[in-house]
């Protein structure tokens, strides 16, 4: 792949993919590594990709099992399958609260959610992937998907409840990059 | 279909409609047309993942993400395609490459060695922090007037990861970090394992690279590569080598 090939797969990807990262990853610089890592295997792995249309599907695959390669060092995963389903109406004004409320609060809530059920809410919301590509990037069925996009925002719709509850609290962990801790 | 299948459907549908022609959606969609509390559900439900899907599009990733990127994908595409030619075509290449620099830098500023825009990254947006007794050792080297850095470090690469020294990856290699202090300025030195970075190592001498108000030198010995980032006066950063 020329430079400017792969040049033009980096503006057009990363800034979803670095979102996914941080909704797994839960800080910036562990999401900013994960996105390093995916394109530094892209560049020595992905030309053997035969067809280029799938190579954003690659890049969150990727990116996923690095992701849990990582987790997998570090600790157990909580099977969460079992979970009651909760699915529970959307009451109408909620999605005016959500409106009002700061990004940075939305994606905190968003990270409350089951790891389990979080990588698909997230790719769901940032809409790159259609839910047939979602279970092929995360390797589960298709009905897996489903069900666990509704788990995760029914767990989302209740974060997002308790962060509101906590109040106005301002959060600069996704925004503050430039602030500093000396060794 | 009854209207809780309906919904359990729905539900993986994207806001903005791109799934509109997704044939696994037309059943469902159709009776949200045709039932008034299913279409009501179905408009909450839309506007509220359209809401959540906008603010997740407003976090944007962290400046310099995509410089380091690219250079990190530069640095491997570099090792890879050289591995694919003969050991004589690869020394041909590198005469012509090294004339060809030598050559190019006369007449223009020097180009960012991808290790020393990562250090420029990291130093400037990323946060700081590992301790570890050998870090804590070096560091006290370092921020000896004495020392000149480019004379010689005693780096221990296997024991500052192992110590809780701040440790990063660069390439799929790692990169230790380690904050010091000289004379009132805030520096940091990074330190990689030459071995990791063969298409690296020509540059021995000390060379600055400067961006965004931040400055940092980068050096080889005969067993590191070594990137030293501030947002102090170049000229204090020069006193350290």
């Amino acid at each position: 792949m020329s430079h400017e090939a792969f040049t033009q797969l980096v503006d057009a990807h990363y800034a979803p993919l670095y979102r996914f990262a941080l909704s797994l990853a839960k800080n910036p610089a562990d999401a900013g590594d994960l996105v390093q890592q995916t394109f530094f295997i892209w560049a020595t792995k992905g030309h053997a990709l035969r067809d280029a249309g799938k190579a954003k599907s690659w890049l969150f695959t990727t990116l996923y099992r690095e992701f849990l390669r990582g987790r997998r060092r570090e600790a157990r995963v909580t099977s969460v399958e079992d979970l009651p389903p909760g699915e529970a109406d959307l009451p109408a004004e909620e999605t005016d609260r959500v409106q009002r409320m700061d990004a940075a609060l939305v994606i905190e809530a968003l990270q409350e959610v089951d790891e389990v059920f979080r990588a698909p809410l997230t790719l769901f919301y940032l809409e790159d992937l259609s839910y047939l590509e979602i279970a092929t990037a995360l390797d589960v069925p298709i009905g897996t998907v489903m069900s666990r996009l509704s788990r995760g925002k029914t767990q989302l719709r209740a974060a997002l409840a308790r962060r509101e509850a906590v109040g106005q609290a301002k959060v600069v962990a996704f925004t503050d990059f430039k602030q500093r801790q000396q060794p | 279909m009854n209207n809780n299948e309906a919904k359990f459907l729905l539900r993986a549908y994207r806001p903005g409609g791109r799934d509109a022609a997704t044939p696994a959606f037309a059943e469902a969609l159709g009776q949200a047309q045709r039932d008034p509390a299913l279409g009501a559900w179905f408009a909450r439900e839309q506007a509220f993942d359209l809401v959540v899907a906008e603010k997740l599009r407003t976090i944007a990733p962290p400046p310099g993400l995509r410089e380091a990127i690219l250079a990190g994908a530069s640095v491997s595409q570099a090792s890879r395609e050289t591995s694919r030619w003969p050991v004589w075509f690869a020394v041909a290449a590198s005469v012509a490459l090294l004339l060809g620099l030598a050559t190019w830098r006369l007449k223009t500023a020097a180009p960012m060695e991808p290790l020393t825009a990562f250090a420029l990254h990291d130093a400037r947006f990323e946060k700081h922090g590992g301790h570890g007794e050998a870090a804590a050792e070096l560091k006290q080297v370092l921020e000896n007037p004495a020392t000149r850095l480019a004379a010689g470090l005693p780096i221990d690469f296997a024991r500052l990861r192992t110590t809780g020294c701040r440790t990063l990856s660069f390439s799929g290699h790692d990169v230790i970090e380690i904050c010091f202090e000289r004379g009132g300025s805030e520096f940091h030195i990074y330190v990689a394992q030459r071995a990791d970075f063969p298409q690296l190592a020509a540059a021995t001498a000390p060379h600055l690279a400067r961006q965004d108000g931040w400055s940092a030198e980068q050096w080889a010995d005969a067993r590191h590569i070594y990137v030293v980032a501030t947002s102090a006066d170049p000229a204090a950063l020069r006193a350290l080598l």
